[in-house]
């Protein structure tokens, strides 16, 4: 919302400048967008230098069939000769004069005395868009009379204004109106506080206004009224300029004033052409299934029953709250017009705006709960301002509701306020500040809640809500004393710290991919129903395809050597409501398997884990290449799936890190040396190494320290479908040396047992 | 071994020669001449080693001649030459040598301009390493890192949360909903009610973790998102605390020399509501671009813990007051490092990965 200082200060009483006023605000009250600089600037006696005038006498120019000569009383006692291009305004006229030497936001230099094509020119009568009141250069403006020739015209428009740019959180809309910023504003500054008072008009000839509200759930207050002889004109300038300054559009008087009104008191009104209503009724209901209607904005909107209608009891006429209808709608030829100031229920406005997509400065308002007893003073003003500006009388006036709401009593401990914000605020201040936003505070502290804030504050925490956003900016910055602390990750949380670092040491880079995939290799993975786009539809049951399409942009990137890796979530379907979450760590590696196994290796050693893969398939991988461990799987990534050869692994992080332990416990590898022992044995093609290993595990027992295959080796030498695998071995104990024949023993136990079970052969 | 194939060459060459290894015939003073002749002729440590292997090896004369030696005298004599040798070799190989690192180290050069040998390193996600920096942060105030989950029940999400009917956080247009009880969390507020839900106060803790919207990607918005929620529970927790909290925080985020404002707001979970502001670290609050010519930055949102979480899982709301606050992981990223646009964050580009 916009709010122009000039219209604000009318209604409170406060020195501080512009800015100052904005930074109290936007802490204590709303957000404030930005101070907006409008009009002329205030430099050098610029101001002086725009006074109101009054047109004395205007002759045609003897040399330009477009302009005229005017001689213009400025209140220097002999007119001035100002030649001039607008043709809205004769002899009498008051207007707005802009003498030379003036800076005007159009003009890059100071406005100059000058010869018009022959005629002397002594200043410019001005128009509204010169000097930032409007949008309008068809004419000059012409200003209402009363001031006097030579009064500043700073006195009567606002030529030279800050605008605040504010948007209250959703829970203010009472600070959507200059009569809420205004308290506001004087709650903060402790300045005077003066809304407008205008005098209710008296009803002339009586009659009887048709409101029937059949909804009072949607509509629990309408005030109607009705006004006759009503003429259809042009805003005072003065109007026009605030709306404009208020970023709304001047229409007509009428239609302004509600308007202006709504921005005074942010209850929103509405006025309708009496005669365009069958029967002159008014009747509040839920559209009729089918119904349609053609709003303002001259689109046909398509209704659905759970949409509150402004009918005349046999067709609707308005869309409650949001916007007229066409058809009803107030023109240069209106003479008769229904006033509606009334209050409407927010969420149905909100959901019906919503499925509309049609969001106008009432609805914006209406769907955060405006305060029902507004629509009175809402009314009475507007009811003022036709009167006033349209000439009309008011003839009726009708308030059909359904009781207003009680306001909300809470009794507060000051003390408790002062502690819940950790900053004594004495309870005179309390009181005091609690007053100037005009709640009610008893000797014993029940605080009454204005109508306003009545949806808002309705706890004791709430009205300490009051104090603590007014004294905001003196609470200190102290620590919560914090007794009983215990600041440490859990094992899982420092484990996957370590692999994120372990994966990062061994050259990989961490990938951040969807939650959500276009599809899953699962197909009972969890499915949204209304997804925003097909490509994030599934919680995905695997990290798999994200990464591959990470490894892809890689590529594309013209990236080699491409290592990527991911820990997060996958989502399992379950039996109950929540599906089974669980972390995991996958990754992808330019090369293969062994380079993906080389990872892993890493990774299990440093969580003092062994690696045990087994022969496995895995439908993202090489059949002949991929293998399972306990906590998940790795391979080489199925060919089909990206260019190249690349290793992939999955692994879950819980079973993983299960039987990481605690600590790691001494060995003794010290004191006694170890003895190596190197052997070579030729077995068939599909015995695999690790069984081997296993083996010599097995039959060495616990002194074999380390076996590692070295070496596989293929040839014409070990015969076809046979290899050669060579074994390094390690024997040491932790109480003694190990003697060569205490080794050659061991070994030959373990050349035993292969040949045994593998049919193996001693080739070294 | 090498040593051995020097001694068998050696010898060859004496067998050449034709010289009787004899003791009788040995001239001792000669063989000295002759050894230190060769000695100062020796240009190369490999030279001194063959004139080592030719005069004191185990087929040298004097090896034999010592072998053979019967009185003591000569044998005194022979050893007493054999260590004149033997210091002379000695020095020689010292000289030699010494010499030889000298010419290595003159001559010997690298381009040290050239690149070193490659060394693959990887880099972890600039989220994760902003993650882990404010959860150090916490950890070093004694909080503890919760996890939470991130499928949701609207009633741990919405309800316990105190958004009441018709907030628009509600409404399928900003939530993703699995269905019409089950959603994607939109903050990790919930797992802050089920860590009040399983453990009695005092609580101090962090949440971090992926959070969703329905929020069409653009340069600031992704659909899924990272945030960072703390609580505290306690005994006299104040505003003033949550505001010395979130003071610490920034600083040590943004800079010790970054002044931090806060202001009043709303949220349905917080009661009063602020979000807190830093002043911007770019210009130092004179107004840049990057605070929008503001000077200050919005960061998010905090407040004190509204007594109605406490009443949803069973807290004394008279005796024990809390704070709460959540923020963006993204915005720092946005803030602090100049990320132009978030989904980069998500496209996995190495280029971008790389940098951080
Ligand atoms: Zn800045």
């Amino acid at each position: 919302m916009r709010a122009p200082l000039s219209w604000l200060r009318e209604y409170v009483t406060v020195d501080a400048p512009a800015d100052e006023i904005a930074r109290r605000l936007s802490i204590s009250s709303l957000e404030v967008e930005r101070v907006i600089y409008v009009g002329v600037a205030d430099v050098d006696g610029n101001l002086g230098r725009f006074l109101v005038g009054r047109v004395i006498a205007v002759e045609p120019h003897p040399n330009a069939d477009r302009l005229r000569v005017c001689h213009v009383d400025v209140g220097e006692g002999e007119a001035r000769q100002i030649v001039c291009g607008a043709w809205n305004f004769e002899a009498g006229a008051t207007v707005a004069v802009a003498l030379p030497g003036a800076r005007l936001p159009i003009l890059d230099v100071p406005l100059d005395e000058r010869e018009l094509r022959g005629q002397h020119s002594r200043g410019m009568i001005l128009a509204e868009d010169e000097i930032g009141l409007g949008d309008d250069h068809a004419g000059i403006m012409v200003l209402a009379e009363g001031p006097e020739p030579g009064t500043p015209l700073v006195d009567v428009l606002p030529i030279h204004d800050r605008v605040l740019d504010v948007t209250p959180t959703i829970n203010r809309v009472d600070l959507l109106s200059m009569v809420g910023l205004a308290r506001e504003v004087s709650a903060l500054f402790d300045g005077d506080f003066h809304p407008p008072a205008a005098d209710d008009p008296a009803i002339v000839d009586r009659e009887d206004v048709d409101v029937t509200v059949e909804d009072f759930g949607g509509c629990p207050r309408y005030i109607g009224r009705v006004f006759r002889d009503v003429s259809i004109g042009p805003s005072p300038q003065w109007l026009r300029s605030r709306l404009f300054l208020a970023e709304m559009r001047s229409i007509s008087n009428v239609v302004d004033v509600t308007n202006y009104a709504m921005h005074v008191w942010g209850s929103p009104l509405h006025a309708f052409d009496r005669t365009r209503l069958a029967g002159a009724r008014v009747v509040v209901r839920r559209a009729r299934p089918g119904e349609e209607l053609r709003t303002l904005d001259g689109t046909l909107r398509r209704l659905t029953t759970d949409d509150l209608m402004i009918t005349d009891g046999e067709r609707s006429v308005a869309l409650a709250a949001i916007m007229g209808g066409e058809e009803s709608e107030v023109t240069a030829e209106t003479n008769e017009v229904l006033l509606e100031a009334a209050n409407f229920e927010p969420l149905g406005i909100l959901r019906s705006s919503e499925r509309l997509a049609l969001r106008t400065a009432g609805s914006n308002r209406w769907e955060k709960g405006v305060d029902p007893y507004l629509a009175e003073p809402a009314a009475v003003l507007a009811s003022r301002m036709i009167v006033d500006l349209a000439g009309a009388r008011m003839t009726g006036h009708v308030d059909v509701q359904s009781g207003l709401p009680e306001r909300p009593v809470v009794r507060l401990r000051t003390d408790r306020a002062s502690r819940l914000i950790g900053l004594v605020v004495a309870p005179d201040e309390q009181r005091s500040l609690l007053e100037r936003l005009e709640f009610e505070v008893s000797p014993e502290w029940d605080v009454t809640v204005p109508t306003w804030r009545a949806r808002d504050v309705t706890r004791e925490v709430d009205v300490i809500e009051e104090v603590a956003r007014v004294v905001l900016d003196r609470v200190p910055h102290t620590m919560p004393l914090r007794r009983h602390v215990r600041g440490r990750l859990s094992k899982d949380q420092r484990l996957r710290r370590l692999v994120e670092d372990v994966l990062v040491g061994a050259g990989l880079s961490e990938a951040y991919t969807w939650s959500l995939a276009a599809s899953d290799p699962d197909s009972r993975a969890i499915r949204l129903p209304d997804p925003m786009t097909s490509d994030q539809a599934i919680l995905r049951t695997t990290l798999f395809p994200g990464l591959i399409e990470a490894a892809r942009t890689g590529l594309d990137a013209g990236a080699v050597d491409i290592a990527l890796f991911e820990i997060a979530r996958v989502y399992l379907p379950s039996d109950e409501q929540l599906p089974d979450e669980h972390w995991r760590v996958a990754g992808v590696v330019a090369g293969g398997y062994e380079a993906v196994k080389g990872v892993l290796e890493v990774l299990y050693a440093a969580l003092q884990l062994d690696l045990r893969v087994e022969r496995g398939q895995h439908s993202l991988l090489h059949p002949g290449k991929s293998a399972t461990t306990e906590a998940g799987w790795l391979g080489e990534l199925h060919p089909t799936l990206l260019d190249g050869v690349w290793g992939a692994f999955e692994l879950d992080l819980t079973t993983l890190f299960a039987p990481v332990p605690e600590r790691v416990v001494y060995e003794d590898v010290l004191t006694f040396p170890a003895v190596l022992q190197d052997i070579a044995v030729t077995v068939d093609e599909d015995v695999e190494a690790g069984a081997l290993v296993d083996a010599a595990r097995e039959a060495a027992g616990p002194l074999l320290r380390e076996a590692r295959v070295f070496d596989v080796y293929r040839g014409e030498q070990v015969g076809h479908g046979r290899k050669s695998v060579a074994i390094h071995l390690a024997f040491q104990s932790p109480e003694r040396t190990l003697t060569e024949e205490e080794a050659t023993a061991f070994r030959d136990e373990i050349v035993a047992l292969l040949v045994e079970r593998f049919g193996a052969e001693l080739r070294a | 071994m090498q040593r051995e194939v020097r001694e068998f060459v050696a010898t060859c060459h004496l067998a050449k020669g034709a010289l009787v290894t004899s003791l009788t015939l040995m001239d001792p003073q000669a063989l000295e001449n002759d050894a230190r002749a060769a000695v100062a002729d020796a240009s190369s440590t490999d030279d001194v080693e063959r004139i080592r292997v030719e005069y004191l090896g185990r087929k040298s004369q004097l090896k034999l001649a010592l072998r053979e030696v019967r009185d003591r005298e000569t044998g005194m004599a022979l050893n007493a030459l054999r260590e004149r040798l033997a210091a002379a070799i000695d020095g020689r190989e010292g000289e030699l040598a010494r010499a030889e690192i000298d010419r290595r180290l003159t001559e010997e050069r690298v381009d040290v301009t050239m690149p070193g040998s490659p060394v693959r390193r990887g880099h972890l996600h600039l989220i994760t390493q902003i993650r882990r920096e404010v959860e150090d942060i916490f950890l070093g105030l004694g909080y503890t890192v919760v996890d939470g989950r991130e499928v949701e029940t609207t009633r741990y999400n919405f309800d316990a949360l105190n958004f009441p009917d018709g907030h628009p956080s509600r409404s399928p247009l900003q939530t993703l909903f699995l269905d019409d009880d089950t959603v994607l969390r939109t903050e990790t507020s919930p797992a802050q009610i089920r860590t009040m839900e399983a453990q009695g106060p005092p609580v101090y803790i962090v949440s971090l973790g992926r959070v969703y919207r329905r929020d069409t990607p653009d340069a600031t918005h992704t659909p899924t998102f990272h945030q960072v929620e703390g609580l505290v529970v306690d005994e006299g927790i104040t505003l003033a605390d949550l505001m010395g909290t979130l003071d610490y925080l920034l600083k040590a985020l943004f800079g010790e020399a970054r002044r931090t404002e806060f202001r009043t707001h709303h949220f349905p979970f917080t009661e009063p509501s602020i979000e807190a502001h830093v002043s911007c670290h770019m210009c130092d609050g004179s107004g840049c671009p990057v605070c929008r010519h503001s000077g200050w930055i919005e960061i998010g949102g905090a407040g004190m813990v509204d007594p109605k979480l406490f009443e949803f899982v069973g807290y004394d709301s008279d005796r024990y007051t809390g704070f709460a606050f959540g923020w963006g992981l993204e915005r720092i990223a946005v803030l602090r490092h100049g990320i132009p646009d978030l989904r980069e964050l998500w496209r996995n580009d190495p280029r971008l990965l790389s940098q951080f």
